[in-house]
């Protein structure tokens, strides 16, 4: 009886249960943001708004700016410097005295509607010319030497915009505050000395509304225009003072600040979410009228340091698109990647070789045969194809010009009028022919270099191994602290590094090859190279600015200066839901066109 | 005992400021922080260097300096931490409070597992010593042991991550994976419940159909392109966990308790489908807190109102069976939601994330965050695990065998005890007080020591910070991250003499 009353239940329960089980449990709203975003990997986390600080400037950063700012121009990927009409126009009223006048396009607004006007470029003109920083400011003078910490007598009406400009080139040669027109819309600066590269001088301003309502206190976006205006042309220090304070600290954030302020931009995107040290993302920027309109909604740049993590988020679709550091295996677990395009290509960085024309360890180069000699037999085509083919393929080619960028207009003529062509394969009996001419009998010859970099310490052992068969006795000046030792007289004779290149500007020749030049590490001096330097320094034709490029790039191979070698390799991949992407060799390598990138 | 801990403080405090000092002068000494602005080409790099020298007080010498960082640390004591800013400029304080929440969130979780499967496997080899078994943990918690984490990392992706989701687009097992599956289960469960020879036969035939079944239910029903536990999945896992419970912490032969896990286990399927209709609609976190602690009450209630005379061991059984209970309805509230997070258009169809802590912009209620932490904390979990996993179980087995031998065991075996009190109340309980010790540790170190985990699976927590502050000739955040782990290990070893003499009666501290 008992029992049947329980398996009466048994029976019972179970039926319901085969009842119920087929129908599951409703469920609420997922609350799901069903948007389509592209994500891009970069192995910097961003962490600041403005990248025109010294602590700012990063490319981590800049990337990001670039998306969220328009300006009057940009660089494309052939390079080349394309002018972007729908933020406005500059053009160059007069050369002597260098005169520009930069006008605003009517509608171009910020992220949050107000327009830009001459105010924002009154504010990057004083920001990145530091005119008006108080004079003879050291803030070192006022730092207790027992503590370290800043004394009593620290000002608190010191102007300082950190932005590293200075009183004798680029911005910080325009001393007098830029005129505004009545319709607010343009701004003429006047250079006290001539800047060949006056285009890049400017920068893409911060929201003159947003720096002077924090510095100043003040709630209305017209009044604090206004008041930044009245402050940059009366010199009004104790304004200023705040503003700059504002100006160099009030933009750094590691996750997405509460102010929405803080980060509007006039760019085709504007940043809508930050996740510390995750990810930052930006959507189309609502307000945006310029020419360069983007497809996408929504792009996010998750921050991965590790290289082949990034491999791997790529194949398993938590990233679709990555630049990371190339090295051979990088490439070698890419390719090996189902529906993933690879784009091998250049950076802007490019390897060299310079020789100490004086102040050398064993002063072997100091005679011109001996440069020659050595320059025989640096094996260039060996180290390309042994270190950097392997990474981007066959398409790497030898880097031939000291002067300008491959790709960019004028780099074709430039190596077919110099002589790097002579260098390009290893020549052993013209080196030995030069250096019996020569009579040098001592060939020590000490290579600095980057102990720590791989890639160098190969290069070295090629350059050693091919060098000796001239009878070269190339010396390991290896360091870790091979940057500090750059320039030391007396402490080598031959350096390996390389230098980036950041825009095609022409005025970096001066600092990196004239007689005397902050870069200038190797005691080159040539009286020659010198006068064309000075002309290109003031010529403001671009047509004549390669000619005279191209022809410090020819005295430079005449002279033996030293060789090129290689432009770094990079590389970059995505998957088959975007497309679109094509690099540049110049920072903002894969997002210069953003706007042009397209969902599959 | 006050003096005894007031003591150890002192020492503490000794021993922090020595390591601080030591270690402040070997991140000062170990290179030049200004050293990528001396190899940079900028103009104004005279001042970049000047401003990052006053930012970070390089102008004054290493030993002096010491004292200004640890002026800045001290005002902790007024609720001012000053751990100074690193070569961005960004204060340390900030960041540090960021690592170390993502350390946490990255550690916990594993931890617990590691703890929990390492002392079950370490006692159940320790039982099973010199079986098959015990053979196979062996090797293999010996290889996990070898392995270095970042090539493991990578083969985790690989396989659980970008293998898993490309196989979940068309979830097929196929007939002689799932047979292999099985007979590999059938003889884990057969090595370890042991026995006479025919018992093990018997162990492996139901523990291979069993598996066998299961899988050819998954496979045939579309289990995996839409999982879900259901009635009938938390109804067999509440009786089982009852029953499993019930035998493990007080025997079955104790009518009252298992009554008591058997009531709980009924109370819990009853709730099964008012909680997934009704309140799983409306979840939070803090509702999801308040519902785990009114499990283990409701249990813990119903245990000490059926139990008998050991009122307590009954409460214990019963609040145990109702938080599994809990979480196998909990698991079933996620995948309810499981087909609208793997076909979002942020996953796509790939939930096994192989970086981050989260997906991008992914929105989502109460369920869909929580699967979405889940299918991040995989990878790095099981990775940590494998390492933590290894030296547990090792330790584990080797002080349960230890007190396994010892005289006192043989008595209680004599005075007719059954196996389950022995191992349990005699054994297990002596054999947990070194293993505390071990545990204890662990936990300090692995706070700062999932330097290279993180790194590969894209988690910035302490381990970032440290490796940042390295590379980049950084003292500031090395520092605070060497406070932290200091502290922490300081504090644990204190923990672990505590509970040494809590838990065995013959150590006091005085």
């Amino acid at each position: 009886m008992r029992f049947r009353r329980i398996g009466a239940v048994i029976a019972a329960v179970g039926a319901a249960t085969l009842v119920l089980s087929g129908c599951s449990a409703p469920t609420a709203e997922s609350g799901l943001d069903e948007g389509t975003s592209v994500d891009v990997a970069w192995n910097q986390p961003f962490f600041s708004y403005n990248g025109l600080t010294s602590f700012g400037n990063a490319t981590a950063n800049n990337n990001i700016t670039y998306m969220t700012n328009d300006w009057f121009n940009y660089y494309d990927n052939t390079p080349e410097l394309k002018q972007n009409e729908s933020y406005g126009s500059y053009e160059l009223v007069s050369e002597d005295p260098l005169t520009v006048k930069y006008t605003l396009a009517d509608d171009v607004k910020w992220s949050d509607g107000t327009a830009v006007d001459a105010s924002d470029l009154l504010l990057s003109w004083a920001a990145n010319s530091r005119a008006l920083d108080t004079p003879d400011f050291d803030s070192n003078d006022f730092v207790d030497p027992d503590t370290g910490e800043f004394t009593d007598a620290f000002p608190d009406d010191v102007v300082y915009f950190d932005s590293g400009a200075q009183a004798d080139s680029g911005l910080g040669l325009v001393h007098d505050v830029p005129e505004i027109s009545d319709d607010n819309r343009s701004m003429t600066m006047v250079y006290s000395a001539p800047y060949v590269d006056w285009e890049l001088a400017l920068y893409a301003p911060l929201p003159a509304h947003v720096v002077a309502k924090n510095a100043l206190g003040l709630d209305d976006n017209e009044e604090a225009k206004t008041a930044l205006v009245t402050a940059i042309q009366d010199n009004d220090t104790a304004s200023l003072a705040k503003i700059s304070s504002f100006w160099n600290s009030g933009f750094n954030f590691t996750s997405l600040p509460d102010d929405p302020e803080l980060y509007v931009g006039t760019g085709p995107y504007t940043i809508s979410a930050f996740v510390a040290d995750q990810y930052i993302t930006m959507k189309a920027n609502p307000e945006y009228t310029g020419e360069n309109k983007p497809s996408i909604e929504e792009v996010t740049v998750r921050f991965i340091t590790d290289p082949l993590a990034s491999v791997q988020a790529l194949e398993n679709g938590d990233v679709d698109v990555i630049s990371p550091q190339s090295t051979s295996d990088l490439v070698t677990a890419l390719d090996a990647l189902d529906k993933v395009t690879v784009l091998k290509g250049a950076e802007g960085t490019y390897e060299h070789i310079d020789l100490q024309f004086d102040q050398g360890k064993s002063g072997v180069f100091n005679d011109p045969l001996v440069r020659e000699a050595f320059m025989k037999v640096v094996p260039r085509q060996e180290i390309l194809d042994k270190l950097i083919k392997p990474i981007v393929g066959d398409d790497a080619t030898l880097r031939g010009s000291q002067m300008i960028v491959p790709g960019a207009e004028g780099y074709d003529d430039s190596i077919a009028g110099n002589s790097s062509a002579d260098y390009a394969e290893v020549d052993v009996e013209g080196a030995k022919a030069l250096i019996a001419q020569s009579g040098a009998t001592n060939l020590d010859v000490t290579l600095l270099y980057a102990s720590t970099n791989p890639r160098r310490v190969n290069e070295f052992a090629l350059i050693q191994a091919s060098a000796a068969l001239a009878g070269f006795n190339v010396l390991d000046g290896g360091s870790a602290e091979w940057g500090g030792i750059l320039g030391t007289p007396g402490a080598y004779d031959a350096s390996l590094f390389g230098w980036q290149s950041t825009s095609l500007g022409v005025s970096s020749a001066g600092p990196n090859f004239e007689t005397g030049g902050i870069n200038n590490h190797n005691f080159f001096s040539n009286a020659e190279a010198d006068a064309v330097i000075k002309k290109l320094n003031v010529e403001f034709d671009p047509a004549t600015q390669i000619e005279l490029q191209q022809e410090i790039d020819k005295i430079l191979w005449e002279n033996f200066y030293g060789v090129t070698i290689f432009q770094f390799p990079g590389v970059t991949a995505f998957n088959d839901s975007v497309t679109g992407i094509d690099p540049s060799i110049l920072a903002p390598t894969i997002f210069w066109n953003i706007w042009d990138w397209k969902l599959a | 005992m006050a003096s005894f801990v007031f003591r150890r403080l002192i020492a503490a405090v000794i021993v922090l400021l020595a390591a601080t000092f030591l270690m402040y002068m070997l991140v000062a000494l170990s290179g030049d922080p200004l050293k990528e602005l001396r190899e940079s080409s900028a103009p104004n790099k005279l001042e970049l260097m000047a401003s990052l020298s006053q930012r970070l007080n390089l102008d004054v010498p290493p030993f002096f300096r010491y004292f200004l960082w640890l002026g800045g640390v001290g005002q902790c004591f007024v609720g001012a931490c000053d751990f100074g800013v690193n070569v961005q400029g960004l204060p340390v304080v900030v960041l540090l409070q960021q690592a170390m929440g993502s350390t946490l969130q990255l550690v916990t979780g594993a931890q617990i597992i590691a703890i929990i499967v390492g002392l079950i496997v370490g006692i159940t080899t320790a039982l099973r010593q010199y079986s098959g078994y015990d053979y196979t943990i062996t090797f293999a918690s010996f290889l996990f042991f070898s392995l270095p984490i970042f090539w493991v990392a990578v083969l985790l992706k690989q396989y659980i991550a970008i293998g898993f989701n490309n196989w979940l687009a068309d979830p097929l097992i196929g007939i002689p994976v799932m047979i292999g599956m099985s007979i590999v289960s059938g003889l884990l469960w057969m090595s370890l419940l042991g026995g006479a020879a025919r018992r093990r036969w018997i162990t492996l035939g139901v523990a291979t159909a069993s598996t066998l079944a299961l899988l050819a239910y998954f496979e045939m029903s579309g289990w995996f392109t839409t999982p879900s536990v259901g009635i009938v999945g938390v109804s067999v896992t509440a009786i089982a966990a009852a029953l499993g419970v019930t035998a493990v912490s007080v025997g079955l032969k104790d009518k009252n308790a298992l009554r008591g896990a058997l009531a709980t286990a009924a109370l819990g399927i009853a709730l099964y489908y008012p909680m997934t209709y009704f309140v799983f609609r409306s979840m939070s976190l803090p509702l999801f807190f308040a519902l785990a602690l009114g499990a283990v009450v409701a249990g813990g209630a119903i245990g000490y109102f059926l139990g008998g005379r050991d009122r307590w061991q009954s409460a214990r059984t019963s609040a145990i069976v109702a938080v599994i209970i809990g979480a196998v309805i909990a698991i079933d509230g996620h995948l309810l939601y499981w087909n609208d997070y793997i076909n979002s258009s942020r996953v796509n169809g790939r939930p096994v994330a192989t970086i981050g802590s989260v997906t991008p912009n992914l929105g989502g209620n109460f369920w869909i965050q929580g699967i979405d932490t889940f299918t991040h904390l995989l990878l790095p979990t099981i990775a940590i695990i494998l390492i933590s996993f290894a030296s547990l179980t090792r330790y584990t087995r080797a002080s349960m065998l230890e007190v396994m031998n010892q005289d006192y065991i043989r008595t209680a075996r004599s005075k007719g005890l059954t196996q389950r009190t022995v191992v349990v109340r005699h054994a297990l309980r002596n054999a947990l007080i070194p293993i505390a010790t071990v545990i204890a540790l662990d936990i300090g170190a692995l706070i700062g020591g999932a330097v290279i985990t993180e790194s590969v699976f894209g988690w910035s927590g302490m381990g970032r910070l440290f490796q940042n502050g390295i590379d980049h000739v950084d003292p500031n955040p090395v520092m605070a991250f060497f406070v932290v782990t200091g502290l922490l290990a300081v504090i644990f070893n204190l923990l672990a003499d505590l509970l040494y003499a809590s838990l065995d009666p013959r150590i006091r501290v005085s």
